[in-house]
């Protein structure tokens, strides 16, 4: 359930600690045309929208009490035209402008050169800007400049019926296009008073975790390639091709478009359909273990992957990082945990005996979540999916809020819905809350070693620029 | 890894790809101007091992300096133009562009006609269009199959843009012009 209150200026960063004190986590700020500034707090299933209406755009920044808002502010700021008192300085986000000092960190000693990589890649990778600050092949610090895919979906959005702009939603990233949508659909759901059926749920949940799957089989792989251990990320690269392939059998799309609607679900298996999706996940978790096996016992790629690119549990939490980012550095967080929507309300977080934060340690959390992937898509699986709908359940609102966990955390959608139509959807992904985690995690370490550091998070461009 | 690389050859040429010509060679660059991740999902699964596009003479390669194809992904956003413009110019002649993806093609492309240009044959001459959204890894080894083969192959029948583009690169090679 989402509630929107309105906050007087003067009273604004007091509210927002007060609500964080009081067991809430920052799930987002956005602004809107008129100047208002949105904040949503969430605890459990409830979230609050704490909404600002700053006189003349100004508003006391935040920052300083939730080190997660830096981003949303410098984006509200380069998109709204929202000044903030208190973040000093306002680098620029989305906006690119020419000079250096207006986004990057100053660093400044002996022997400080920079080193400038993208917005074009080596690989078949998406486009964004690392700016480095190196001593040799030390990193100082990394400003990663992104918003080069910057489509302005949300914008396009809005003035569209909810029905139709799913599909803006949709577009902001094929690799959560799941995550993301369902979302979308949880947040005018809420808005409109509709609450899944348990049909429903499990359909929607079926589509997230297969998802899940071909994205953990994608990251295990990256990191092999990210180390150079090409046997691995060859098995590994099958595996996700493979997964992507049950999912085009099962509901006709490698990335599973057009599975998710608002208000009802259409993603239906017959018994002998689901069986068949259930064998065949049952044969690709046991290639996917024996393949884990072989890299979990090769020394060569193992002693590649530890020490490198820590994110501490205390950074983690600092700056709001989530998902698999998150849990290896001991951050028991999982959006999936406690959600009503969704049939897996009993998960615990995954965890992992040695929660260093290292690249190693984020392998082996998603070969962990993995695990409780398959087993809960064998459950779900034990019955055919039919067609879903909604029942009404509490009063319509303007405003609505959806939380999924993505493969690389949770996903935060929020609308506001104005005579039926969309006035404000904010898409905050995943990768969106961890980017400025793995910038930090870059600090301290060789350059050389940054793919690797990247490609253990393999956080999306796509859902961040939308 | 004695297991993976049994586990490797026994995946090998799953997919049902033509047979390209022997020592011929086609380097890609890939730039993304925008695109959702989709086409570089698929465009990645090129080269493992159920597709294992280099055994036809077709690799991703680090450069533009080094490409044959330029294989542009996404709806050109305003700011991709300016590094798509100096990929394509870094490129030796002639050059071979390919617009991967419907939204590269300028099909059912969404969001705020202020933060595109528009569909890369608005930005550069495209030789390929792979359609799709996203097109498969197989859609895409076929296309770039076709391609190979129209370079330096008999004129084909059905290759009407491969071969169109040929002739507009060997005139270009015979003048000494830029495309």
């Amino acid at each position: 359930m989402s509630t929107a209150e309105l906050v007087s200026p003067e009273r604004w960063q007091a509210t927002v600690a007060e609500a964080l004190q009081s067991g809430g986590r920052f799930a987002g700020g956005w602004a809107t045309a008129d100047g208002g500034w949105h904040v949503a707090i969430s605890a459990g299933a409830e979230t609050r929208v704490l909404v600002c209406r700053a006189p003349e755009r100004r508003v006391d920044s935040i920052v300083e009490i939730v080190g997660a808002a830096v981003w949303d502010e410098r984006e509200a700021h380069d998109l709204y035209g929202l000044e903030f008192d208190g973040h000093q300085p306002m680098r620029a986000l989305v906006a690119h402008p020419q000079e250096l000092d207006a986004w990057v960190t100053p660093v400044r000693g002996g022997g400080v050169h920079q080193v400038a990589v993208g917005p074009i890649h080596a690989g078949v990778i998406e486009s964004g800007h690392f700016r480095f600050h190196c001593v040799g092949d030390r990193i100082l610090a990394m400003d990663p400049r992104l918003f080069y895919k910057h489509r302005g979906l949300e914008r396009a959005a809005e003035g569209l019926e909810p029905e139709v702009a799913l599909a803006h939603a949709a577009r902001a990233c094929a690799a959560c296009a799941v995550a993301n949508t369902v979302a979308y659909a949880h947040a005018v759901e809420e808005a409109r008073g509709l609450w899944p059926s348990p049909e429903l749920r499990r359909q929607r949940t079926v589509l997230l975790e297969l998802e899940r799957v071909y994205n953990h089989l994608n990251d295990i792989g990256a990191v092999c390639a990210g180390v150079g251990y090409a046997t691995g990320s060859m098995e590994f690269s099958a595996l996700k091709d493979r997964a992507q392939e049950l999912c085009r059998e099962a509901f006709g799309h490698r990335f599973l478009f057009g599975t998710v609607a608002i208000g009802r679900g259409d993603a239906i298996l017959d018994q002998s359909q689901a069986e068949l999706l259930r064998r065949r996940l049952r044969e690709l978790r046991a290639e996917t273990a024996a393949a884990w096996r072989e890299l979990e016992f090769a020394a060569s790629m193992q002693i590649r992957l530890e020490g490198v690119g820590i994110l501490g549990h205390d950074r983690a939490l600092a700056l709001g990082a989530v998902g698999p980012a998150a849990r290896a550095a001991g951050v028991a967080i999982d959006a999936r945990a406690g959600n009503p929507r969704l049939a897996c309300a009993g998960l615990e977080p995954a965890s992992i005996p040695n929660a260093t934060g290292d690249v190693a340690a984020r392998v082996r959390i998603r070969v962990v979540e993995l695990d409780t992937t398959w087993d809960l898509l064998d459950e779900l699986l034990a019955a055919p999916l039919e067609a879903a709908t909604t029942t009404s359940r509490g009063a319509s609102s303007e405003i609505g809020t959806g939380h999924v966990e993505s493969p690389r955390g949770e996903t935060v959608c929020a609308v506001e819905i104005s005579g039926g139509r969309i006035a404000r959807m904010h898409l905050r992904s995943a990768s969106y809350a961890s980017w400025p985690a793995l910038a930090d995690a870059t600090a301290g370490n060789l350059l050389p070693d940054f793919p690797l550091i990247n490609k253990s998070f393999e956080l999306c461009y796509a859902c961040v620029d939308r | 890894m004695f297991v993976l690389l049994r586990q490797l050859r026994s995946i090998r040429r799953a997919a049902q790809l033509e047979r390209g010509s022997d020592g011929r060679w086609l380097g890609i660059r890939h730039v993304d101007a925008g695109s959702c991740n989709g086409c570089e999902h698929e465009l990645g699964l090129i080269t493992n091992p159920l597709h294992d596009i280099q055994r036809f003479g077709i690799d991703v390669v680090a450069s533009p300096r080094h490409a044959d194809i330029l294989l542009i992904t996404g709806p050109i956003t305003t700011r991709m133009a300016e590094p798509l413009r100096i990929a394509y110019e870094a490129m030796p002649t002639p050059r071979i562009v390919a617009a991967l993806g419907n939204c590269a093609l300028g099909c059912n492309v969404l969001g705020d006609p202020g933060e595109m240009i528009g569909s890369v044959e608005q930005v550069l001459p495209v030789d390929i269009r792979i359609p799709g959204c996203p097109p498969t890894p197989e859609e895409i080894a076929s296309h770039l199959l076709e391609a190979l083969g129209a370079r330096s192959g008999p004129p084909s029948a059905g290759g009407q843009g491969t071969s169109a583009h040929r002739d507009r690169a060997e005139a270009s090679a015979a003048t000494g012009s830029s495309d």
